[in-house]
């Protein structure tokens, strides 16, 4: 029987960071989807229902912490798992990040693609359960 | 390295110094891949080749930030400098023009240059101007939503010549005219067209114009879009 992909929401606005985690998203067997401003993000949640959120934080016109916001304020769409991978990689950044509600915040310049991809696959693993 | 005395170095002396430090190993990372693309280190297949080039893309688009970022300091602290002497403006025009024609054609944009058969030259610092108007019209080609037209016209009037630039694009708000040439500015419509860029090239250009006695400003297009103009002092 085939199964179903799961399916990531990239916000991001950079083209080449879409690019480059497009393409091994995809390799890792995800559905991607992507959106470049925060409220194209926003439409797209809702429209499409993806498992689980990588979010950038600075956006035009709507900050990734701005959709956060919404995101989690809304019942519709509180339980899909947000991953935060921005450059911002100050302490009060990531505190924020997390305690607005996002499952993870991970810094550009830190991490892996490999790492982010393994990250992914966990919270998607976990909201199986 | 510079030797300096740290707790006497301003910011601007701190990214001085910083950017230059950047620009080695920057350097290296660019040739390495010119290597690689090159296939001399043996043949490259054609996703590797749109991954490498990318890359290479965004060094170049580090090197210009730098190089912006290192104008700023040295405009901070009153170390630009520009070497005036007499210039055809026609000329470094045509240059931009000629060395962006690719890119332009490839961002689905027309661009006419209207001048009179005889133009005096200008006072200016050749390097500098051509960077301005590098900027003004990558700008004008950028931002916009459909096919873009842009036409460039240059004129005598009285001790003056004037560099126009008139584009079909989305424009700016007449509240916004002066806060453009504020360093970093962004509309939130540019961060959208193009997102990598730094909000440094208007701020830059307006510090070469007016170290070389001109003025640079704003207007509406009277249809759609934007207006810049600047003006230079004619030098015989
Ligand atoms: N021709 C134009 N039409 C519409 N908006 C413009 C135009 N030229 C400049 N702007 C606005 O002014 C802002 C500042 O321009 P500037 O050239 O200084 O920076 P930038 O283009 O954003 O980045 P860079 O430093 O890479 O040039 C732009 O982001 C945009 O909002
Ligand atoms: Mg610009």
């Amino acid at each position: 029987m085939e199964k179903k992909k799961q399916k990531i929401l990239m916000i991001e606005d950079d083209p080449f960071t879409r690019k480059l985690y497009r393409n091994k998203l995809n390799l890792a067997g995800f559905d991607v989807d992507e959106a470049i401003s925060g409220e194209e993000g926003l439409n797209k949640v809702r429209a499409e229902k993806p498992d689980l959120i990588l979010l950038d934080i600075i956006l035009p016109r709507k900050s990734g912490l701005d959709v956060l916001i919404e995101l989690k304020g809304n019942e519709k769409t509180k339980d899909i798992p947000v991953i935060i991978l921005s450059v911002l990689g100050q302490v009060q950044d990531i505190k924020k990040g997390l305690t607005l509600g996002a499952k993870d915040y991970l810094v550009k310049s830190e991490i892996t693609i490999s790492e982010v991809v393994a990250k992914a696959r966990e919270c998607l693993k976990n909201k199986k359960l | 390295m510079r030797k300096v005395d740290p707790g006497k170095i301003k910011m601007a002396g701190i990214v001085s110094i910083v950017s230059h430090q950047f620009k080695t190993p920057l350097a290296i990372i660019k040739g390495y891949l010119e290597v690689l693309l090159s296939g001399d280190c043996g043949e490259i297949n054609v996703s590797q080749r749109e991954y490498l080039s990318d890359a290479l893309e965004n060094v170049k688009r580090m090197s210009c930030l730098i190089e912006n970022l290192l104008d700023i300091s040295r405009i901070e602290e009153g170390q630009f400098k520009v070497k005036l002497r007499a210039v055809a403006l026609e000329k470094i025009t045509e240059q931009v023009l000629k060395n962006l024609s690719t890119w332009i054609k490839a961002n689905n944009c027309d661009i006419v240059l209207k001048k009179p058969k005889r133009l005096p030259r200008v006072l200016a610092d050749p390097d500098k101007i051509c960077q301005v108007v590098q900027n003004l019209v990558t700008n004008a080609v950028i931002y916009k939503t459909s096919r873009g037209k842009v036409e460039i016209t240059l004129k005598k009037v009285n001790k003056e010549v004037l560099f126009i630039c008139k584009d079909n694009g989305v424009g700016i708000s007449r509240k916004d005219f002066d806060r453009v040439f504020s360093k970093f500015y962004r509309s939130e419509d540019a961060i959208e067209l193009n997102p990598s860029g730094s909000g440094l090239g208007l701020y830059i250009s307006k510090a070469i114009i007016e170290l070389s006695k001109g003025k640079i400003w704003f207007t509406k297009n009277k249809k759609r879009g934007t207006v810049v103009t600047f003006s230079l002092s004619v030098a015989d």
